[in-house]
């Protein structure tokens, strides 16, 4: 293939360059506010810049962002819940994964299909039920709760791609460790697992994401300030600077503080967890 | 032979008499409507001027002008069995309806009009039983042929000219061309509408032409046809002759002054989707009880699947469907009657769906019965060891919620009976209605009694209603088409030129690219909340400053508009969405081999061929499974609509804010069986979007392997 031609090099560039100012806009204008210290309620004129250049957005909600709430206590609790959570859906979920990529039984292609469907049901459909069995279980408005909830979710996701990951390892790598007169249980403790282990890993950050990123479904279940994570707390103060209880800064300076950790993975890993996002089978 | 034959028959006479027996309960039952008064002082008019013999008042005569009189002159004539009463008052087009229109002559013009409109779908019959069947049960349908409106006689010369064209088509018989030319300008003179199926049959004589290569022939049967047709329509339009130009161009105009100034068009700001909207609506809303049953929605559905078969059997049909369905999109005026243009190949493509659907069953039938995999007994039993413990845990995490939604459906179940619903009140209901020892009680919305009630299955119909009625799931579907299809431009372009050979700093660009899709979504949206909020968001503010004139003036006002709102909300969507899909591409272009390029290029392809007829295709297998996937996620989504609280709802945002029982937005919370309905019908959608996607895996694997 020949290389392309000045022209198409500056028309190319050209439609880089659009691209990008619509990638930034969104991002700017957050930057911009985040940094307003002029800022009391509402922005009321548009500035390409920060009318006074100041941290003190930043300072305060690092301090208490959401009530009297403590920035350590949020990062904890979010912590809690999505390192929770991750670990319980892959913990409750891997023999399944492990069963439906070795093993060939009656039922497997529409149980297959089940689990893809769960993993691709909106949260909300599995929100609701929950909302009233661990309300019986009066551990509704709790971490545990939350951490059930958020297990939940990421469960089905989990399953699928743990299954991919078991399934790419050659079939023979295990067969080799029988004829040494391996239990399947041996050989899926030292073969497979460790083998898997990197897409495993990968598949429990995006399980412990989804926790961290969630907060509709945790301020349906939690009503007691203690138990708020991070993300809730972003959302409060959508509803603080709509009725100008707190400045527009404080909602851009969390969105900063608590998407960098994310962009981060998400730069590092991206080709990974683009097939992952996409159900794709490991290559 | 025989039998088949018989068969053919009774079909037809058991179509023909339920058409007939809806029409006929139709018009006896539905309440007057919008402009049935102006069209029966019409007609009064005419038969006052057929009864005196005056005939050439017929020249000065046409109440309501912007309306050709053919159709309204029917009227007149059906009404001469009827005693002559005082003219029905003049009234502005924006009164309600009037309600007291005389009983008499209101019932023999609304039984020419059904007759009409059966005489259609006898028609429709002979040549398709089950799309008569279709058009015989559409509910809309029969409510406006039903009604002193002006649809049944150009929707019956319509469809007449379209069938004397095919004849034309079919053995260039001169007097088939001439009959289609006489029904286009008898179909002009009842509503100019309907002549965008001319504009289908040009289109598809064209193509013909251009397939034979007979295209000067074609010019010249094409402008003898529309001559002729422009002749007859003088010729039924009496109104004309006296002052042609000026009375025509008065009521051609009207349309258009109407469409954008008209009080009443202004005020129902809909969207420019209203017509899908129309399409799925549930015609009970306005009349209860006239209808036995509507399956509207029904028919719509298979219509979907039954255009590519429609297509092959006849273009004519599909061209007629797309090209209203486009001129309604984009027509100002979105009245639902305007659905009537498009009945016929709605209704020949929903029957083609529904041989389709009977086929798929028939024949995953079979391919079940015939690939029964066996399995090993020993490797059932090893399996069962590792299933056990992920089944406990997936039931109890995923299954077991599933089944207590489906209880809670049948419920009435609220926040004001959780109580009870918490100490067994549930189980009680469901158990006790399923077995038939609890009588369901019939849903009334929304739900605010103490203690939980079996409702049956009837709440489903009803919460089905609610998200088509209000547009909910209209609006669902097309927010997934279009978010998807321009993540899916925006994507796959950037991936194409990122990777042309040679591309300064295409590293940097791509990392600048993915971004978003690095931010949560929920935050990504929050961003964009801060730009768009009216009179706060920056670029909000930046439009109120420089905006008037250049590039951001359709974000002044936006909220008040529902398309602009579409648009506002889709640019996040975008935004967020693009990064997933230009990634998948990316590495797909990378499996495609570079030999092949360079092949083609020697041979003196153009880029562009290039990406027609190779990048396209080699990429398609894979991608396409990353695209629905994309859909499946613009379908549910969920945080955007969240974080935008403006008019607009996907199906998983409307049932958190039932289910919420202190939510705001003016929704009536704590809804919980509402919610569960809602979130059983996303079930069943995702189920057919879940099955497209594991077929269109199947046929990635096939392609890799190949």
């Amino acid at each position: 293939m020949r290389k392309i031609s000045i022209s198409r090099q500056i028309l190319t560039q050209g439609v880089f360059l659009l691209v990008g100012l619509f990638i930034l806009i969104p991002i700017w204008s957050t930057v911009r506010l985040a940094f307003d210290g002029s800022l009391r309620g509402r922005p009321t004129t548009f500035t390409w810049l920060p009318k006074e250049f100041s941290l003190e957005a930043f300072l305060n909600v690092l301090d208490r962002p959401y009530q009297s709430v403590e920035f350590s206590i949020l990062l904890r609790n979010s912590m809690v819940v999505s390192i929770g959570a991750a670990v319980l859906a892959l913990l409750l979920g891997v023999s399944l994964a492990y069963a439906f990529a070795r093993f060939r039984f009656p039922g497997q292609t529409a149980g297959l299909f089940i689990l893809l469907l769960a993993a691709l049901l909106p949260p909300i459909a599995f929100a609701t039920p929950l909302y009233i069995i661990l309300s019986i279980l009066k551990i509704r408005a709790t971490l545990i709760g939350l951490v059930i909830v958020y297990a939940a979710f990421a469960m089905p996701f989990g399953i699928w791609n743990m299954r991919a990951a078991f399934q790419a390892i050659p079939k023979e790598v295990e067969e080799a460790a029988y004829l040494d007169g391996a239990s399947h249980f041996q050989s899926f403790l030292w073969i497979s697992l460790p083998i898997s282990l990197p897409s495993i890993a990968v598949t429990a950050m995006i399980a412990f994401l989804m926790g961290y990123t969630e907060f509709a479904i945790g301020w349906l279940f939690v009503d007691k300030a203690a138990n708020v994570t991070l993300s809730m707390a972003v959302y409060a103060l959508v509803n603080g600077q709509f009725s100008g209880a707190q400045p527009w800064s404080y909602l851009g300076s969390l969105a900063i503080i608590m998407s960098i950790p994310v962009i981060i993975i998400f730069i590092i890993f991206q080709e990974t967890l683009m097939e992952r996002l996409l159900f794709q089978e490991t290559s | 032979m025989k039998f088949k034959t018989a068969l053919r028959i009774l079909s037809i006479l058991i179509v023909l008499a339920i058409a007939w027996g809806l029409r006929a309960r139709a018009l006896a039952m539905l309440s007057i409507d919008f402009d049935e008064d102006d069209y029966l002082r019409a007609g009064q008019e005419y038969a006052h001027l057929i009864r005196t013999s005056n005939w050439s008042g017929f020249l000065e005569a046409n109440y309501r002008p912007e309306h050709p009189p053919l159709a309204k002159i029917v009227i007149g004539v059906s009404l001469l069995s009827a005693p002559e009463k005082q003219l029905t008052p003049d009234r502005p087009t924006t009164a309600e309806p009037n309600q007291y229109l005389p009983r008499d002559l209101v019932r023999p013009a609304r039984t020419t009009n059904a007759a009409l409109g059966w005489l259609t779908v006898a028609l429709l019959t002979l040549i398709n039983p089950l799309a008569g069947l279709a058009l015989a049960t559409h509910a809309m349908t029969i409510k406006y042929v039903s009604q002193i409106m002006l649809e049944s006689l150009p929707a019956l010369t319509s469809f007449l000219m379209v069938l004397t064209y095919l004849q034309f088509k079919k053995n260039h018989k001169t007097g088939w061309l001439v009959a289609s030319a006489i029904f286009l300008g008898l179909t002009a003179a009842s509503k100019y509408l309907y002549c965008i199926i001319g504009i289908a049959i040009l289109v598809d004589w064209f193509l013909a032409a251009k397939e034979d290569e007979k295209i000067q022939p074609f010019f010249k049967q094409a402008i003898f046809w529309g001559i002729l047709g422009i002749v007859i329509f003088f010729a039924a339009n009496p109104y004309l002759w006296p002052d042609p130009l000026t009375r025509l161009r008065e009521s051609v105009f009207y349309h258009a002054g109407y469409s954008t100034s008209a009080e009443e068009v202004q005020r129902s700001n809909f969207p420019f989707w209203q017509q899908f909207n129309w399409l799925v609506f549930s015609v009970s809303f306005w009349s209860p009880d006239v209808f036995p049953f509507t399956v509207d929605f029904l028919i719509v559905l298979f219509a979907v699947f039954g255009v590519s078969n429609l297509w092959k059997k006849e273009r004519l049909y599909v061209l007629w469907l797309g090209l209203a369905l486009l001129f309604l999109m984009f027509w100002p005026t979105k009245w639902p009657q305007y659905l009537m243009i498009l009945m016929v190949p709605l209704a020949l493509s929903s029957a083609e769906g529904m041989t389709r659907a009977w086929q798929g069953i028939a024949s995953a039938f079979t391919n079940w019965q015939k690939n029964k995999i066996v399995y090993k007994k020993k490797e059932t039993r090893q399996a069962v060891a590792w299933l056990v413990p992920g089944l406990i845990a997936f039931s109890v995490l995923t299954l077991l919620p599933f089944l207590f939604q489906l209880g809670v459906s049948i419920t009435d179940f609220n926040s004001s009976s959780i109580r009870d619903g918490f100490q067994g009140g549930i189980w009680r209901e469901v158990f006790g209605g399923l077995t038939g020892q609890i009588e369901a009680t019939s849903p009334e919305y929304p739900f605010r009694s103490n203690e939980v009630h079996y409702t049956g299955f009837s709440g489903y119909r009803s919460i089905f209603d609610f998200i088509t009625i209000n547009g909910v799931f209209v609006f669902n579907i097309l927010w997934m088409i279009f978010s998807t299809g321009l993540q899916v431009i925006l994507g796959l372009g950037l991936a194409l030129l990122l990777n042309q050979r040679g591309v300064k700093f295409s590293k940097f660009w791509q990392a600048l690219f993915i971004l978003p899709w690095a931010i949560p979504e929920f935050i990504g949206a929050l961003l964009w909340l801060n730009i768009f909020v009216p009179e706060i968001g920056w670029l909000s503010l930046a439009a109120q400053k420089y905006g008037e004139t250049f590039p951001l003036n359709f974000l002044i006002g936006w909220e008040d508009s529902p398309n602009r709102t579409l648009l506002v909300l889709l640019i996040p969507a975008i935004w967020y969405g693009f990064p997933l899909i230009m990634l998948a591409a990316s590495a797909g272009l990378k499996m495609i081999p570079k030999e092949v390029f360079e092949a083609a290029s020697m041979d003196g392809a153009n880029s562009l061929q290039m990406l027609r007829h190779m990048t396209l295709p080699l990429l398609m297998p894979v991608l396409l499974p990353a695209i629905i996937i994309r859909g499946i996620y613009a379908f549910n989504q969920f945080y955007l609509f969240q974080a935008f609280p403006f008019n607009y709802q996907t199906l998983a945002s409307l049932s958190y804010n039932l289910f919420n029982p202190s939510s705001g937005f003016g929704f009536a919370g704590g809804q919980f069986s509402v919610s569960a309905i809602i979130n059983i019908i996303t079930v069943i959608i995702l189920i057919g979007l879940v099955s497209l996607f594991n077929r269109e895996m199947q046929v990635r694997e096939e392609f890799r392997n190949a």
